[in-house]
C-alpha cells in the first residue's frame, strides 16, 4: 500500500473519532446548551480506565485485570459516567461562563491526576502498544483499514442515535430549556434533573468512545489529553454548525483533512517542527474565519430541523 | 516563610495578568482565551531584547509592554471588532482561534525550546528562615506600583472613568456620549500591556517557553472567577490569594499538585459563593 493512501486512512480514522466526539458535544452544548470546555476530562477518564482494564504489557500497575476490549469499553463508559456525575453536581449549579471555567478546571485536574497518580496511570510514561480490535484476524498495515471501518461504523451508529434523540420528546425538551429555562420549568419540566442526566449520559458516551482514540494512537499518556482535544472538537462542531445534525461530522472531516494535510509536505526535521506548529495556525485561522463569515457553521440548526419537527423553523 | 515569598511573587504576577483579562471581560463582554498568549508574546519579546539585543531588563520589559499593548489594539481592531455583536459564542471561539494562531506563530518563530533569561536576580539577602533577591523584590514592588497606577488611572483620569462607566453599563455609557470605541482601544492597550509585563516577569523568575500562555490562562480564569468576574479589585486580590494558596500548599502536599489545589479551591468557591469572594451582594459596580 502506498504511503499517501495510508496517510489518508489515518487522517480519516482520526476525523471519524473527532466526528463522534463532536456529535456528543453537539448533544451536550448544541441541544442541551451546556458549554463544556472540559470534555477532554471525560475522554481521559474513559481512556485511562480502558487502558488500565485491558492492558497486558505492563506489570508495574497496581490493578491490571487484563479484560477483553469490549469489557474495557463498558468499564470506560461507567467510569466516565460516574466522573460526569461527580463533577456535574457542583458544575451545573453555575451557568454560562462559570460553567465553562469550572469544566475547564476539572479537565486540568484530571490531567494532573494522570501525571501524579503513578501506581495506576504510570505517570508521564503512560501506556503504550495498546492492542487494536481484530488485530489477531487482520494483522499488519491492513488492520488500519479495519480500524478505519470500525471507527466509521461507530460514526454511523452515533449519528443514528443522535438523529433519534434530536426528534424525540427528550431532544425537543433539551432545546426547549436551552432557549428558555423558565418557560420549560413553568410547564412542569425538571430542567435541572434533565441537565444532570444529560451530562452523565454525555460523559458515559465520551468514555465509551474514547477507546477509539486510543486504538488510533496506540498509547495513553497525560500529554495526549490536553485542552487541544476539547478545542479541536469544539472547532469541528462550530465549523460544521452547532445544533445541526450532520454538521459535527462534516466539520470534523473538513477540519482534520485541512490541519493534518500540513504534514504531507515532506522535508527536513526542522521543517517538520515548523509544520507541526503551523497546524495550530491553520486551526486558529479556520476558527476565526468561520466565526467571522459563517458564525452558524456550514449546516445551520434552522435548516437541519426545518419541517421535520412539525413546527417550521424549530 | 520561603513559600510565602514565592506565593507573594507568583500571586503578584497572576494578579497583573488577571486584572487585564477581567477588564476585557467587562468592557468587551467576553472571555478572552487569547489573553494567555499575550503573556507568551511578552515573555519572548522581553527575552529577545535582553539576550540578543543586550538590552537592560527594565527597558526590555517596558518595550515588551508597549509592543504587546499595541499588538492587543491591532488584534482587537482586526480580529475582534468584526465579530462584535455576533454573540458570545462567536467572540469566545474567535479568541480561542486567535490563541491558537499566536501559539502556532510563537512556535514557528521561536521554536519549542525552553529558554532562560540570563541571571538578573542581583544580590541575595539572607534572613534566618528565608532569602530574597533584589529581582524578586523588584517584581513584588512593580506589581504594587502598577496596581496603584492602574487604580489612579481608573479613578483619576477621564479615560479611566469612561472605562469604569462602560464596564458597568455599556448601553448607558454609549447613550451618555462616552466614546465607546476609544474606551475599547484604551482597555485593549492597558490590558495587553499588563499581560506583556506579567509575561516578562514570569520569564525572569522561571523560564520562557511556548506553553506558558496555556498554563497561565487557566490560572487567570481561576483568579477571575474567584474574584468575581464583575470586580477588578476582587480579581487583583484573588490573583494574589491564589498564588499564596498554591505555594503555601506545597508545605503540606507535593508541589506537583499545586494546580489541582488551585482548581479545587476554585470549585469550592463556585459551589458555596458563586458570585465570587470579593463581590458584595447587590452591588454591580465595575471597579
Amino acid at each position: 500500500m502506498t504511503g499517501i493512501l495510508l496517510f489518508f486512512v489515518g487522517v480519516l480514522t482520526l476525523a471519524g473519532v473527532y466526528a463522534i466526539f463532536a456529535m456528543i458535544l453537539n448533544l451536550e452544548a448544541g441541544w442541551a446548551g451546556m458549554w463544556d470546555l472540559g470534555l477532554v476530562g471525560s475522554v481521559a477518564v474513559g481512556s485511562y480506565t480502558y487502558s488500565i482494564l485491558t492492558q497486558t504489557k505492563f506489570d508495574d500497575v497496581t490493578f491490571a485485570p487484563e479484560l477483553p476490549i469490549w469489557m474495557g469499553m463498558i468499564g470506560a463508559a461507567l467510569a466516565a459516567g460516574i466522573f460526569a456525575l461527580i463533577i456535574g453536581l457542583p458544575s451545573l449549579r453555575v451557568r454560562g461562563e462559570y460553567f465553562l471555567i469550572t469544566t475547564l478546571a476539572f479537565a486540568e485536574v484530571v490531567h494532573q491526576i494522570a501525571v501524579n497518580a503513578k501506581p495506576l496511570t504510570r505517570g508521564t510514561v503512560g501506556f503504550s502498544e495498546l492492542a487494536r480490535p481484530f488485530e489477531t484476524v487482520v494483522g499488519g498495515t491492513a488492520n488500519r483499514i479495519v480500524l478505519l471501518a470500525t471507527v466509521w461504523v461507530g460514526v454511523g451508529l452515533m449519528y443514528l442515535l443522535m438523529r433519534r434523540l434530536a426528534h424525540s420528546p427528550y431532544g425537543r425538551l433539551l432545546r426547549g430549556f436551552r432557549d428558555n429555562d423558565p418557560v420549560a420549568r413553568s410547564l412542569g419540566k425538571a430542567t435541572n434533573r434533565h441537565r444532570i442526566q444529560t451530562y452523565v449520559l454525555v460523559g458515559a458516551l465520551y468514555g465509551l468512545t474514547a477507546p477509539m482514540y486510543l486504538w488510533y494512537l496506540r498509547s495513553a499518556t497525560p500529554s495526549l489529553f490536553k485542552a487541544d482535544i476539547t478545542f479541536v472538537t469544539w472547532t469541528a462542531l462550530v465549523i460544521g454548525g452547532i445544533a445541526s445534525k450532520k454538521g459535527p461530522v462534516l466539520g470534523a472531516v473538513v477540519l482534520l483533512v485541512l490541519t493534518e494535510s500540513v504534514s504531507l509536505v515532506q522535508g527536513s526535521a526542522d521543517l517538520a517542527v515548523l509544520l507541526a506548529s503551523s497546524r495550530f495556525v491553520v486551526l486558529g485561522l479556520l476558527l476565526i474565519l468561520v466565526m467571522r463569515f459563517r458564525p452558524n457553521g456550514l449546516v445551520e440548526e434552522r435548516a437541519a430541523f426545518a419541517g421535520a419537527s412539525g413546527r417550521g423553523g424549530g | 516563610m520561603q513559600n510565602l515569598i514565592f506565593g507573594l511573587i507568583s500571586g503578584s504576577i497572576l494578579a497583573i495578568a488577571a486584572v487585564g483579562f477581567s477588564m476585557i471581560r467587562q468592557t468587551e463582554g467576553f472571555i478572552n482565551i487569547a489573553h494567555g498568549q499575550m503573556l507568551t508574546v511578552g515573555a519572548f519579546v522581553g527575552f529577545l531584547l535582553v539576550s540578543d539585543a543586550g538590552m537592560n531588563v527594565f527597558v526590555a520589559g517596558l518595550v515588551a509592554m508597549l509592543v504587546v499593548g499595541v499588538l492587543g489594539v491591532v488584534l482587537a481592531r482586526v480580529v475582534f471588532d468584526p465579530v462584535a455583536g455576533k454573540g458570545a459564542l462567536a467572540q469566545l471561539f474567535t479568541s480561542i482561534g486567535l490563541a491558537y494562531v499566536l501559539y502556532g506563530l510563537v512556535r514557528v518563530i521561536f521554536g519549542a525550546k525552553v529558554q532562560f533569561f540570563p541571571n538578573l536576580f542581583g544580590r541575595r539577602f539572607d534572613f534566618a528562615s528565608f532569602n530574597i533577591t533584589v529581582g524578586e523584590l523588584v517584581i513584588i514592588g512593580l506589581a504594587g506600583v502598577s496596581t496603584a497606577a492602574l487604580h489612579l488611572f481608573l479613578t483619576r483620569t477621564r479615560t479611566g472613568t469612561w472605562i469604569r462607566a462602560t464596564a458597568s453599563n455599556p448601553e448607558l455609557a454609549r447613550l451618555r456620549g462616552i466614546p465607546v470605541e476609544r474606551v475599547s482601544r484604551a482597555v485593549w492597550f492597558v490590558a495587553s500591556a499588563l499581560a506583556g509585563m506579567a509575561g516578562v516577569m514570569l520569564g525572569v523568575i522561571g523560564n520562557v517557553n511556548s506553553e506558558l500562555g496555556w498554563t497561565q490562562i487557566l490560572m487567570v480564569l481561576a483568579a477571575a472567577v474567584l474574584g468575581g468576574l464583575g470586580s477588578i479589585y476582587g480579581v487583583l486580590a484573588a490573583g494574589l490569594l491564589l498564588g499564596l494558596v498554591m505555594d503555601l500548599s506545597a508545605l503540606v502536599i507535593p508541589s506537583t499538585w499545586r494546580l489541582v489545589v488551585a482548581f479545587v479551591a476554585l470549585v469550592a468557591v463556585l459551589v458555596f459563593r458563586p458570585q465570587g469572594l470579593f463581590v458584595r451582594a447587590g452591588r454591580k459596580e465595575a471597579a
